[in-house]
């Protein structure tokens, strides 16, 4: 599902945040990819999602070698993936129900279809009673789980998340975790970026360490 | 195609959403936007008033011709008649002429020449053709005719008002275009600020697999319907100076025994300035827009 060769991204400023990195992470998997800060946990989710381009090396993703997608399939190849974000990211002067709805207005389904996969999607995070709320309103484990709904109500692939728990405490980090077992239980591939101990440790799950933008741990 | 309309559809009724939540920003731009174009549209319905109302002076340029004294005048006038380019004639006797010049001067009978009566006939031509140069043509082919002493024409009064109204054509085009240019950059800069505000948002959709075009579609709407709103209110403004303007023509049509009123535009052009406001807007969201995903500000 996902496969980096000799990966190395300089940023213009002359940092170098990743230096040859290497991992695959198999479809249907769930992983962990930890370390410190500035380890490059970030870096690499950010070119799995092709929001920064590597300087060198391959990354291929659910079959795409993003070294030669085509800037106008850039779209449709983020439609394969959803992210999840420490801060969210959510749209707070739109509801919680057109939160979760925007990948699924972006991709064109009809109106009807939205409606019911994204009471779906709110159902499953226990959220289905807010859909008429607006993100300033709920609380921060509420608003996590509005953006994981968001990520995953176009039925995605493969599930990123950058530190999804960074904000919460450990009760609510582990309903956000355990979360995203279930969905992984259902056969999405899942790569969380995460320095909380604590949630890998209880997860059973494998474990990729980065330090200083190097690989610690053979993949 | 269904799904297609809804989602515009969806697009503009946020758009106008949008509108509702900042209504005096929206009023100020769309004020602002109306003035600019009631400037060019105002100077083009000026322009054809005037012209109305000097073909209502002088109507198709009219040709006196002063008959030679001692000549048949009966035969002169049929010969003026099968002249090509002659719409039509209209005969004044040497008697008409002076009752008509004693009524309109305001003096008695005989009293401004005595028994003698020395007008000559004059034969009022009207031609096919008004444009300066058939007139001209005319004149010279009316002046060879035996039994004509003199023509006289109104064609230096002809040229010189039609060179104004070109003059005055030719300035609305270039006012036109200037305000056009200023309306695109209104909006456009508008439009520049909308996008900077909207930076988190257009982040997001970027991230959910949103396309150039689904980025661009909500200030494409809006750029729009601002320039279509602010041509609407170009033509409210003009219609408001116009009914200004009617009253003192009335009192100006009382004193001269006279019958005019000013015109706006008809049917068809206010449709045409709104469609200009409108694509003007569209044009300046564009190029904003498009500026700002090209250089990767969003």
């Amino acid at each position: 599902m996902i496969e980096l060769k000799h990966v190395f991204k300089r940023y213009p400023l002359g940092t170098e945040a990743l230096s040859d990195v290497g991992f695959a992470v198999a479809k249907g998997e769930m992983v962990f990819l930890t370390g410190p800060s500035g380890a490059g946990k970030s870096t690499v989710l950010k070119l799995i999602c092709l929001l920064e381009r590597p300087t060198r090396g391959q990354i291929v993703v659910n079959g795409h070698d993003l070294g030669r997608l085509a800037p106008r399939r850039l779209p449709f190849f983020r439609r394969e993936i959803g992210v999840v974000f420490q801060d969210n990211r959510l749209l707070n002067e739109r509801t919680v129900f057109d939160n979760v709805a925007l990948p699924l207005v972006v991709a064109g389904v009809a109106g009807d279809d939205i409606r019911k996969r994204v009471l779906a999607a709110l159902d499953k995070v226990g959220l289905r009673q807010r859909e008429r709320s607006f993100p300033p309103a709920l609380s921060g484990g509420e608003q996590q789980r509005v953006g994981i709904a968001r990520a995953l109500v176009h039925r995605p692939a493969l599930l990123i998340a950058d530190e999804p728990t960074g904000n919460l405490d450990a009760a609510l980090s582990d309903d956000i975790i355990d979360l995203f077992r279930e969905f992984n239980d259902h056969g999405v591939t899942v790569l969380i970026a995460t320095h909380d101990l604590r949630q890998i440790e209880r997860s059973r799950k494998r474990v990729i360490r980065l330090g200083e933008g190097h690989m610690v741990n053979a993949p | 195609m269904k799904a297609y309309l809804a989602r515009h559809l969806q697009v503009f009724m946020r758009t106008i959403g949008d509108f509702t939540r900042s209504p005096a920003a929206t009023l100020l731009t769309v004020v602002m936007i109306g003035v600019t174009m009631v400037l060019p549209a105002g100077l083009y319905v000026g322009l054809v008033n005037l012209q109305r109302l000097s073909l209502g002076w002088q109507p198709h340029g009219s040709l006196s011709v002063y008959l030679a004294k001692g000549m048949a005048d009966t035969g002169v006038v049929a010969a003026i008649r099968r002249i090509p380019g002659v719409a039509a004639v209209r005969y004044i006797s040497p008697a008409q002429g002076l009752r008509e010049f004693e009524t309109a001067s305001g003096l008695g009978a005989g009293a401004a020449f005595g028994r003698r009566n020395p007008l000559p006939g004059v034969a009022v031509v009207t031609p096919a053709d008004s444009t300066p140069g058939s007139v001209a043509r005319l004149a010279g082919r009316l002046k060879a005719l035996p039994g004509v002493a003199h023509v006289q024409s109104n064609l230096v009064w002809i040229e010189r008002l039609d060179a104004a109204l070109a003059l005055g054509r030719r300035m609305v085009v270039i006012l036109a275009l200037m305000l056009g240019l200023a309306l695109v950059l209104i909006i456009g800069n508008t439009t520049r600020a909308a996008v900077a505000g909207r930076t988190a948002e257009i982040a997001v959709v970027r991230l959910v697999g949103g396309t150039n075009a689904f980025i661009r579609r909500p200030f494409l709407y809006a750029g729009a319907l601002t320039g279509g709103l602010g041509a609407l209110c170009a033509l409210l403004l003009l219609e408001v100076a116009l009914a200004a303007l009617n009253g003192p023509i009335a009192a100006l049509d009382r004193a001269y025994g006279a019958r005019y009123q000013l015109s706006g535009l008809d049917f068809d052009q206010a449709l045409g300035l709104l469609g200009l406001g409108a694509l003007l807007g569209w044009l300046g969201a564009r190029i904003a827009i498009g500026r700002a995903l090209r250089a990767g500000r969003v």
